[in-house]
C-alpha cells in the first residue's frame, strides 16, 4: 500500500477543507436537522413545531398505509433488481459474442441509460397512455379489449417495474459486458476440457466469475429501485392507483411537500437512512468474503 | 395523424429534458386546485424569459417580488403586465418569478419567510387560503388599503363570498374560475342529438351518453379528471357542505361531511357513468392532459374542465375542426342547482417589511387586479373577470355575444346562490382530504368497495388529516 508522508499536520487538513466544508453543510448538517425534526410535529415546513418524541415513528408503524408503501417497495425493488439483472446478463452474454457490427449492438444497449428516470415516464406514459398510446393501441388490437395501464393496479405496478429494469438496463449491460470480456478464457476452456455441459459452463464458471460484479450491480440496483424511481413514478402515476406505486419515497414527499407533514416525513427519512446504512454495511462486510473475486 | 402524434412526444420529451435538469426530481406538473396551468414550455419562450431575467434593476428602485405559479404563455402575459408596470412607475421595480406548482410557490414562499427574506406577493391557490392564515407570514390585504384605491363592492359577490374570511378580504382575488361542461357539437349532430341542448342534468346526461355511445358517434362520452375539485362543485352545486362550522368559515373545520346523502348520489352517478362506458379518464389521478387528450382527439364527445381552460380548448377545436359548445355543469335533477365555487387563485401580502416596501406592494397589487387588468386577463386565459366594472366593459363591448364560449362560464358562477356550501370550505389539511376523496372515487370506480364504504372509510380518514392538522397548528 502506498502512503504518502506530509509534513507537519496541518497541510492534509487544508487540503481536505473543502470537501469537509460541502459535506458539512450539504450532508451532515441536513442529516441531523432530520433526526431532528422527525422528534418534532412540525407545521408549515418548520415555523412552528411541538417536541413528540417518538411518536412520529409510533405512528408510522400503526399505519397500515405506510406498511403497504413498505411493500409496495420491496415488491418493486425484488422484481427489478432479479428481473433487471438476470435480462441484463442475458444480453451481455449474447453482445459478448463476436457478431458482425457488435460493436453498434453494444452502443445501442448503453442509450437507455442516458435517460433520467423522469424521461423514460414520459416516453413509457405516451406509449402506454389510455386513448393515444401506440402499445395501447396494440394490446387493443390484440385482446380486443382496453387495457387499463393506468387505471389497474396490478397493470401500473407492471408497467413502472417494466419502465424502471428498462431505464436501468443499459447501466447493467456495460457491467456485465465489462465484466464478461475480463473473464478469464483460461478457465472455460480448462472447463470444456474436462467436459462441463454449456450450463455447467456458464453456472459453475461464467456465473461464479462475475459474482463480483453482480453483487456490485445488486447493491446500485437496490439502490436505485429504493431512491430513483421518484421522477419516473411522479411522471407515470403519481403513486396510484389506489396507492399500487406509492413506494416509500413518493409517499415522503407527499406527505412532506404536499400536506405539510414535515415531522412524519423527516421520520420516514430516517427509516430510508437506516436502509442505505444497513445496506452499505453488509457491502463491505460481504466484500472479499461471500463473493469470488480473481480467476 | 400518426406524425403529428410523434412530433408531440419529441416536442414532450425535450421539454421535461429541460425541466427535469432544471429541477431534478421536482414535480413539475402543477397540482392545482380550482383550475390548470397548461406547461407549454417551449425553448424559445424559456430564451425570452430567461433574458427577461438579467433585465437591469433601475439604481435606487423600491424592489418588489412577485411570486406566481403559471408557466407557458400566462408567464409571458404576466411578465408583459409586470413590464408595463415598471414602465409606468419609476421608482418602483416589480421583481416577477415562478415558483412551479401552487404547492412549491407556497412551500417557496413559507421557506424564503423563515430565512427572513419573504417575497412581497404571492399567488395562494384556493384551497391554500386556510394553510395562508394558518401560516402566519401574510396579513390582511384590507388592513392596508383604505379609501377609494380599494373597491371592496366592485367584485362579484361569488368571488368576495369565497375570498372574504372573517368578514375581511385577506387576499385580492386575481384567477378565478369553476368547472365548466364543453362539448363537440358535431359528435351530437352524428348521434342525433340537438348541438343547442347539451345535457343539464345527471338524468339528462345519461341518456344522452347512452345516444352517442350506442349510435357510435363517440367511443364514450365524456370525460373530466379524477380530481377531488370535481367532487366538491357537485357537493356545493347540491347545497351539501363539505365540512362543519359553516364549511370552516363560521369556525375551523373539525370534520368534514363525506358520507351524506349528497356524496352518495355524486358517487353513485358516477360509477354508472364509469361502468357503462359513458365517462373515460386517463386512469391517474388529477391528470388535466389526459382528460383534454380523450375529448379533444374525438374519443368522447363531453368534457368537464375549468373555465380557465376556453381559450385552449378553444384552439384545439379550431386545430381539429370541430365545432366547440360551453355550458353548465350537470346537476342531479333531484336536487336544485345551487351553483359553483370559485376556484383558482389570489394574491397575498407578506408581513414585516419597510413602510416604503409595503405601500409599493399594496400599489401593484391593485393595479395587477384592477378593472383594466382584469379585462385584459380574462380575454387572454378564459380566467372569469372578477369585477363588476369589468363585466360592464366587456358587455359594452359585446365580448359575450362575439365570444359565446365565454359566456356559460360566466352566467354559471352569476346565477350562484350565496350558501355557505358555494362559499367553498376552509380546510387546513385540504390537500390530503383532496387525495383521500380521490382515493375513494377510484376504489369505487375499480370495483373494490361500495359507494357506501368507500365514503365511510374516507370521512374517517379526512377527519384523522383535519384533526391531525389542527393539532400542529394549536
Amino acid at each position: 500500500m502506498y502512503t504518502a508522508k506530509f509534513k507537519g499536520r496541518f497541510l492534509p487538513w487544508l487540503f481536505l477543507t473543502p470537501t469537509l466544508v460541502i459535506l458539512v453543510v450539504f450532508l451532515y448538517y441536513p442529516v441531523v436537522q432530520t433526526f431532528v425534526l422527525s422528534t418534532y410535529r412540525v407545521a408549515f415546513l418548520g415555523l412552528r413545531k411541538k417536541f413528540i418524541g417518538l411518536d412520529n415513528f409510533v405512528s408510522l408503524a400503526q399505519d397500515t398505509g405506510y406498511w403497504h408503501t413498505v411493500w409496495v417497495t420491496l415488491i418493486i425493488t425484488a422484481v427489478v433488481v432479479v428481473g433487471g439483472l438476470g435480462i441484463s446478463l442475458a444480453i451481455a452474454m449474447l453482445a459478448n459474442r463476436d457478431l458482425r457490427g457488435g460493436s453498434i449492438y453494444r452502443v445501442l444497449l448503453i442509450w437507455p441509460f442516458a435517460l433520467s428516470p423522469a424521461v423514460t415516464g414520459v416516453i413509457f406514459l405516451f406509449m402506454f397512455s389510455p386513448g393515444f398510446g401506440a402499445i395501447n393501441y396494440l394490446t387493443e388490437q390484440i385482446t380486443g379489449s382496453e387495457l387499463n395501464w393506468l387505471g389497474n393496479p396490478r397493470l401500473a405496478i407492471t408497467l413502472i417495474i417494466l419502465a424502471s429494469i428498462w431505464r436501468n438496463l443499459g447501466y447493467n449491460v456495460v457491467f456485465y459486458l465489462a465484466g464478461l470480456q475480463n473473464l478469464n478464457t483460461e478457465v472455460l476452456e480448462a472447463a470444456s476440457i474436462d467436459g462441463a455441459t454449456n450450463w455447467q459452463r456458464f453456472w459453475k464458471v461464467t456465473f461464479a466469475l462475475l459474482s463480483p460484479m453482480s453483487f456490485f450491480l445488486l447493491i446500485t440496483n437496490i439502490t436505485y429501485s429504493f431512491f430513483d424511481l421518484f421522477g419516473m413514478i411522479d411522471i407515470v402515476t403519481k403513486g396510484g392507483p389506489l396507492d399500487a406505486t406509492n413506494v416509500m419515497i413518493y409517499n415522503l414527499y407527499r406527505d412532506g411537500f404536499e400536506y405539510y407533514k414535515t415531522g412524519l416525513a423527516a421520520a420516514q427519512s430516517v427509516i430510508l437512512f437506516a436502509v442505505v446504512v444497513g445496506l452499505t454495511i453488509i457491502q463491505f462486510r460481504t466484500t472479499g468474503t461471500r463473493v469470488h473475486y480473481g480467476g | 395523424m400518426p406524425s403529428k402524434r410523434i412530433l408531440l412526444v419529441i416536442v414532450s420529451v425535450f421539454a421535461l429534458l429541460g425541466l427535469v435538469s432544471a429541477c431534478s426530481g421536482g414535480s413539475t406538473e402543477p397540482t392545482s386546485g380550482g383550475e390548470k396551468v397548461v406547461e407549454t414550455v417551449i425553448v424559445k419562450e424559456t430564451v425570452i424569459v430567461e433574458k427577461a431575467a438579467e433585465e437591469q434593476i433601475p439604481e435606487g428602485a423600491t424592489v418588489i417580488d412577485f411570486w406566481h405559479a403559471f408557466g407557458g404563455g400566462r408567464k409571458l402575459l404576466i411578465e408583459r403586465m409586470v413590464a408595463d408596470y415598471n414602465y409606468t412607475h419609476p421608482g418602483v421595480y416589480v421583481r416577477v418569478e415562478n415558483k412551479g406548482s401552487y404547492r412549491d410557490t407556497l412551500n417557496a414562499a413559507i421557506l424564503a419567510a423563515q430565512q427572513g427574506n419573504a417575497p412581497h406577493v404571492v399567488q395562494i391557490f384556493e384551497i391554500g387560503s386556510q394553510l395562508a392564515l394558518d401560516s402566519g407570514i401574510f396579513m390582511p390585504i384590507e388592513d392596508v388599503v383604505q379609501g377609494p384605491e380599494f373597491q371592496p363592492d366592485d367584485y362579484i359577490p361569488a368571488v368576495a363570498n369565497y375570498y372574504k374570511i372573517n368578514g375581511k378580504f385577506n387576499s385580492l382575488p386575481w384567477n378565478s374560475s369553476n368547472p365548466i361542461l364543453y362539448y363537440n357539437k358535431d359528435i351530437f349532430r352524428k348521434a342525433g342529438l340537438d348541438p343547442e341542448k347539451p345535457p343539464q342534468t345527471f338524468e339528462e346526461m345519461l341518456s344522452a351518453c347512452e345516444t352517442i355511445v350506442s349510435s357510435g358517434a363517440a367511443k364514450n362520452c365524456i370525460s373530466w379528471p379524477l380530481h377531488g375539485w370535481f367532487f366538491e362543485q357537485w357537493m356545493a352545486n347540491m347545497g351539501a357542505e363539505l365540512a362543519n362550522n359553516g364549511n370552516g368559515r363560521d369556525a375551523r373545520a373539525t370534520e368534514v361531511y363525506l358520507d351524506g346523502d349528497a356524496a352518495k348520489t355524486i358517487l353513485n352517478w358516477w360509477k354508472e357513468m364509469y361502468d357503462k362506458g359513458y365517462y373515460a379518464y386517463s386512469g391517474k389521478l388529477e391528470d388535466w392532459d389526459g382528460a383534454d387528450a380523450i375529448f379533444v382527439s374525438g374519443q368522447a364527445a363531453m368534457e368537464i374542465t375549468s373555465t380557465s381552460d376556453v381559450v385552449n380548448r378553444q384552439n384545439d377545436a379550431a386545430e381539429n375542426g370541430f365545432e366547440l359548445g360551453t355550458s353548465y355543469l350537470p346537476y342531479p335533477a333531484s336536487s336544485e342547482r345551487q351553483g359553483v365555487i370559485v376556484g383558482g387563485a389570489s394574491i397575498w401580502l407578506t408581513k414585516d417589511h419597510p413602510d416604503n416596501e409595503l405601500q409599493a406592494a399594496k400599489d401593484f397589487m391593485i393595479w395587477f387586479t384592477n378593472t383594466e387588468n382584469a379585462i385584459r386577463w380574462h380575454k387572454a386565459t378564459g380566467y372569469f373577470p372578477v369585477r363588476k366594472s369589468a363585466v360592464d366593459v366587456l358587455e359594452v363591448e359585446n365580448w359575450f355575444e362575439l365570444n359565446p364560449a365565454y359566456k356559460a362560464a360566466f352566467d354559471q358562477l352569476l346565477e350562484t346562490k350565496e350558501t355557505k356550501a358555494t362559499q367553498g370550505a376552509l380546510i387546513g389539511a385540504f390537500p390530503e382530504v383532496r387525495t383521500i376523496i380521490e382515493q375513494a372515487v377510484e376504489k369505487v370506480l375499480a370495483g373494490e368497495a361500495t359507494v357506501d364504504e368507500a365514503l365511510s372509510a374516507a370521512q374517517k380518514d379526512a377527519n384523522k388529516a383535519v384533526q391531525d392538522y389542527n393539532k400542529s397548528v394549536e
